[in-house]
């Protein structure tokens, strides 16, 4: 069995292991975009929220939180699907990362541009929406990049709760044909490629998005 | 008609008292020069009459109607005031036309078509058209003052405020911007604009208030108060800089 075939027998997982990637990503991507622009809005209350939710998931591993929802809530009647409880483990706790990564990177915005936009009349929903966010995605995309990069490298924690992504492949694939350097060697260039394929995607919207000037990091 | 009436205006952050009573009357047409050292409390004033700081008390009438207290429409107020920043302000992810197109289309509902008309309009009464897609970091000092200048003027504005309009600037860009604002008095602009460039205020205005220690110690020619040598402030102030 060539590298070839391994590769091509694991194919079927990187399907997986991409939609689990995307799902914890866009999780993530939402909760901590939805969370740092809450707690931009300085109310005492929700911040101390968001402080919580951000100190608890960044502390917890998550393996065991990925228990705790696929093992656990079914005790309390819930069953949520294996991608879902990808979601609200992996997503969660990458959510909880972000929301840091975007709280520092709104810190660049220019407040005399926050200011101005005010002066315009405009709401503080509107100077977030059209002024702080667009600029603070710029400046987060370093800390995207690495917190997408590092959603893929937990994606196969997916084995334990039944997706049949990369790794689970390759343990049966290693199993049934003994050859087990091979089988992980393919699976480790599987896993290079697709985080190359994600930074080529990433620099290629950088480079959409690119203001000249503009303090942005480079990827 | 009287634009900007304020009154016995106060402001206080914590124990420091900034402005102390301050009287200023600005009628429509009419250009004011604010002067004063660091610190008098010049851009705490004009910050107070658009409410980006709250005064401690006193009062402020805007085209006749008090504008302070808890039920005035403070976005509503904001969109009739023009405010120039002294470092320009202008939003550095947008180009020059979405900087003055921006408030046009999210504040005054205008369609994309008709802010850009709108725009490209004022835009063209400064020059500035051919520099219509360029972003912040593309332009000069004096470039960027003339398109934060337009942003404010965009939204038809009933007064411009302007702070330190050229301290970011060099003499001749300050220059440029004095003839800029000369034209826009032409226009029937009023402004009330606060700075520390003599030249610049000498260009705009031949009187100026100057503002010391949170109260307006003089209204006056500027060359009367450059040779009034009985008060040391104005002395210390206007002697170093004939």
């Amino acid at each position: 069995m060539s590298l070839l075939d391994i590769l091509l027998e694991l194919g079927h997982g990187v399907f997986y292991t991409i939609l689990v990637t995307l799902v914890c990503s866009m999780t993530g991507l939402t909760v901590g975009l939805l969370l740092a622009s809450l707690h931009r809005l300085s109310i005492r209350s929700i911040s101390l929220l968001i402080d919580f939710y951000t100190y608890v998931f960044r502390g917890v591993p998550v393996l065991v939180l990925l228990f705790i929802v696929y093992f656990g809530l079914p005790g309390i009647g819930l069953k949520p699907p294996p991608l879902m409880a990808m979601a609200l483990s992996l997503g969660l706790v990458s959510g909880a990362y972000l929301t840091e990564v975007f709280r520092g990177a709104f810190d660049s915005v220019d407040p005399a541009e926050i200011v101005a936009a005010e002066a315009m009349g405009m709401s503080r929903i509107q100077v977030l929406r059209y002024i702080e966010i667009p600029q603070m995605l710029r400046f987060a995309i370093p800390g995207m990049v690495n917190e997408f990069t590092s959603v893929l490298k937990y994606s196969p924690f997916a084995y334990t709760v039944g997706i049949p992504e990369i790794t689970k492949e390759a343990m049966i694939l290693s199993a049934t044909t003994l050859r087990g350097v091979e089988v992980y060697f393919a699976v480790g260039v599987l896993y290079f490629v697709i985080y190359r394929v994600l930074l080529v995607g990433i620099q290629l919207i950088q480079k959409h998005y690119e203001i000249p000037s503009m303090k942005e990091a480079a990827v | 008609m009287t634009v900007i009436a304020i009154q016995g205006l106060m402001k206080k952050f914590d124990e420091q008292e900034v402005l102390s009573g301050i009287d200023l009357n600005l009628q429509q047409g009419e250009v004011k020069v604010l002067m004063g050292s660091s610190g008098s409390g010049k851009s705490t004033l004009l910050r107070c009459i658009n409410r980006l700081v709250e005064p401690s008390a006193g009062s402020i009438q805007f085209q006749g109607k008090e504008i302070l207290g808890p039920n005035v429409d403070v976005r509503q107020l904001r969109k009739q005031i023009g405010f120039v920043f002294q470092q320009f302000a202008l939003y550095s992810h947008l180009t020059v036309l979405e900087n003055v197109t921006l408030a046009l289309r999210k504040l005054e509902s205008m369609s994309l078509k008709q802010a850009n008309e709108k725009a490209l309009h004022e835009l063209s009464q400064f020059e500035m058209t051919a520099h219509q897609s360029k972003y912040p970091s593309q332009l000069s000092g004096g470039q960027k003052q003339r398109v934060a200048i337009t942003r404010a003027l965009a939204m038809d504005p009933a007064v411009l405020l302007l702070d330190e309009p050229t301290s970011a600037l060099d003499p001749v860009m300050s220059r440029d911007v004095g003839d800029l604002i000369n034209r826009l008095h032409q226009n029937g602009i009023t402004m009330l604009c606060v700075t520390h460039d003599l030249g610049l205020a000498r260009a705009i205005s031949d009187r100026v208030l100057f503002l010391d220690k949170g109260v307006i110690r003089a209204n006056e020619r500027i060359d009367v108060l450059a040779n009034d040598h009985s008060d040391p402030e104005l002395q210390a102030f206007f002697g170093k800089r004939e």
